[in-house]
């Protein structure tokens, strides 16, 4: 697209450019068809640097909190599996157990443990995808084919055991639904085997190779004070030093029995979130191999009547992006009078906004995908010269390589 | 639970006129006025320390709008609740003491039509689209009804 054919089509762009008249207002988003969550953020930059950031959120919201008073109990787990495409089965987790605490019912041990082994291979499959991006956009692109395909290993022991490679449907309300197939222990501890080596190979990799240490040392700071006023959630809270984990502080599902550490960081910079969410692989891995041999035996899963009994209850469980939260009001009815969900990148997001305050914008794609957000918005970027009143849009390839530049200015000359 | 943080808080909302239930273990649920809960959270987060709050929550209560604000930490959840009459739909802001809260507000003023004064982004919307009629009731209220915001919104989709 030239310079000529983008016009500014709303009014209220315009307001906005004339209150930041002697900075620029870069808009950045929203759609991205390949992710699930386009947002949209308005930078005010002075020269190079952002100051201030005003996020717009929405464009995917598909009002499922109101579908979900209108559908019976069961059918809204698998439901709200689907509000992520990453983290699904965390999702019907948390509701799951909002909803089991209004019932008298306990879910069986063995559950339990199935429960914490698929959590924790979601977890290692989202940190993989994360890595891999990470990779990608500080343009490292082998960094990005390898933990991609190493990223299958885990894909394909979620598809053995419960069917699918993305939306489980492995929970049921009480217990699950599927058991672990016969003769899968050997196979899984050895696959996790493989992918303890690569991570430990991989966080080698960000420790030594050049390119991922310049685009991420000491970008992205932010501090221990300013992490807890914001509420931050998840690997953004652990990577200041804050031991925020539900798995430690709240433990559900099996995670009182398995031994695990938290891994946390006080550099609090992008390496360190690439470290921590290594290490978050390798610590991941290890609790799924002793789950697999500590497996109780015993039933499932308890089947319940379909009408919840009065009350309220909210749950939270750690998804593999921080806390996430779901609040279940029941009225005694085969249908929920209310569920409230909050997703673990609406609480980063306010973090997010103050640590892309300072940076240049080359490192606005490396902030971004730091967080890990259900990331959208990486697309498309337009931007407006106020001075000269040129515009022109950058695709996020463009972007892209305009990070890429910005740090290594000796590849252009090749 | 500790029986320090209990009592605590049962002190803190005595001098609100609250009220405090232990419905399950680890679980604390606080009622108080809305013009009593600005000092309630304050005395929570700079007092006993209660820094994360993980989110807030809309209800449609009848009369009144009910909003929670869920406090966790370690293995307690405290639940502070407080009504809001839907004739008057203004609550009181608390992003001075937790700035975390800002998108929380945004959100409920989105689906409840409640407005928080003292929040500096009550002016723009965070989820719902920039056409959304004024008059037309926010989603989330029991009143409002999906077929009526799809005609509305022109989003009927054609069906062969």
């Amino acid at each position: 697209m030239t310079a000529e054919q983008v016009q500014p089509k709303r009014k209220e762009e315009s307001a906005g450019l004339m209150k930041y008249s002697a900075e620029n207002l870069v808009p950045f988003g929203p759609i991205h068809p390949a992710l699930k969550e386009p947002e949209y953020f308005k930078l005010v930059l002075e020269g190079e640097r952002i100051v201030q950031v005003i996020p717009r959120i929405g464009y995917v919201h598909r009002g499922l909190e109101k579908a979900a008073e209108m559908r019976p109990w069961v059918q809204n787990m698998y439901m709200f599996e689907r509000t992520c495409g990453i983290c699904s089965f965390v999702h019907s987790l948390a509701y799951g157990q909002a909803v089991e605490g209004l019932t008298i019912y306990e879910v069986p041990r063995r559950a339990k443990y199935i429960r914490l082994i698929i959590a924790e291979m979601e977890r290692i499959h989202s940190h993989l995808l994360w890595v891999g991006l990470m990779g990608h956009w500080a343009g490292f692109e082998t960094l990005f084919m390898w933990v991609w395909r190493d990223r299958e290993v885990v894909l394909d022991l979620v598809e053995a055991i419960s069917g699918n490679r993305v939306h489980k449907s492995m929970n049921a309300i009480v217990g699950v639904r599927r058991d672990m197939p016969e003769n899968m222990e050997d196979r899984i501890v050895e696959r996790m085997k493989f992918l303890v080596d690569r991570a430990r190979y991989y966080r080698e990799i960000i420790d030594t190779e050049e390119t991922m240490l310049e685009r991420t040392e000491k970008i992205g700071k932010l501090s221990p004070d300013t992490a807890e006023k914001l509420c931050a959630v998840g690997p953004m809270a652990r990577y200041v030093g804050l031991r925020k984990d539900v798995r430690l502080n709240d433990p559900y599902a099996a995670y009182d029995e398995v031994p695990f550490d938290i891994i946390t960081s006080n550099e609090a910079d992008v390496h360190a979130l690439l470290r921590l969410r290594l290490d978050e692989i390798v610590v991941s891995a290890n609790m799924i191999s002793y789950a697999v041999k500590h497996l109780p035996d015993g039933p499932i899963r308890v089947k319940i009547p379909p009408v919840i009994p009065a009350g309220e209850h909210s749950a939270h469980c750690e998804a593999p992006r921080g806390e996430i939260f779901y609040y279940v009001k029941s009225g005694g009815g085969r249908t929920p009078e209310r569920v409230k969900v909050r997703t673990p990148t609406l609480a980063n997001l306010p973090t997010a906004l103050e640590i892309l305050k300072g940076q240049t914008i080359a490192d606005v794609p490396i902030v971004l995908t730091a967080i890990d957000p259900c990331f959208g918005c990486m697309d498309r970027m337009s931007f407006l010269d106020t001075e000269t009143n040129r515009q022109w849009t950058w695709s996020g390839e463009q972007l892209r390589q305009y990070g890429i530049n910005h740090y290594f200015p000796e590849r252009l000359k090749r | 639970m500790s029986e320090v943080l209990l009592r605590q808080l049962q002190k803190y909302a005595a001098d609100a006129n609250g009220k405090v239930a232990v419905p399950r273990k680890g679980e604390i649920i606080v009622e108080i006025d809305q013009g009593k809960v600005k000092d309630f959270i304050s005395r929570v987060v700079n007092d006993l320390r209660i820094r994360h709050l993980s989110t807030m929550t809309g209800l449609d209560l009848g009369q009144n709008v009910g909003i929670i604000y869920h406090f966790w930490r370690d293995k307690d959840t405290i639940h502070v609740k407080t009504p809001v009459p839907k004739t008057q739909p203004t609550a009181v802001s608390i992003v001075e003491i937790i700035p975390g809260a800002i998108l929380y507000e945004m959100e409920i003023h989105d689906m409840f039509g409640i407005t928080f004064e003292g929040n500096p982004w009550m002016d723009r919307k965070l989820l719902l689209p920039d056409t959304w009629p004024a008059d037309l009731a926010p989603p989330l209220l029991k009143s409002s009804k999906p077929a009526e915001i799809r005609k509305r919104l022109q989003l009927e989709v054609e069906r062969k």
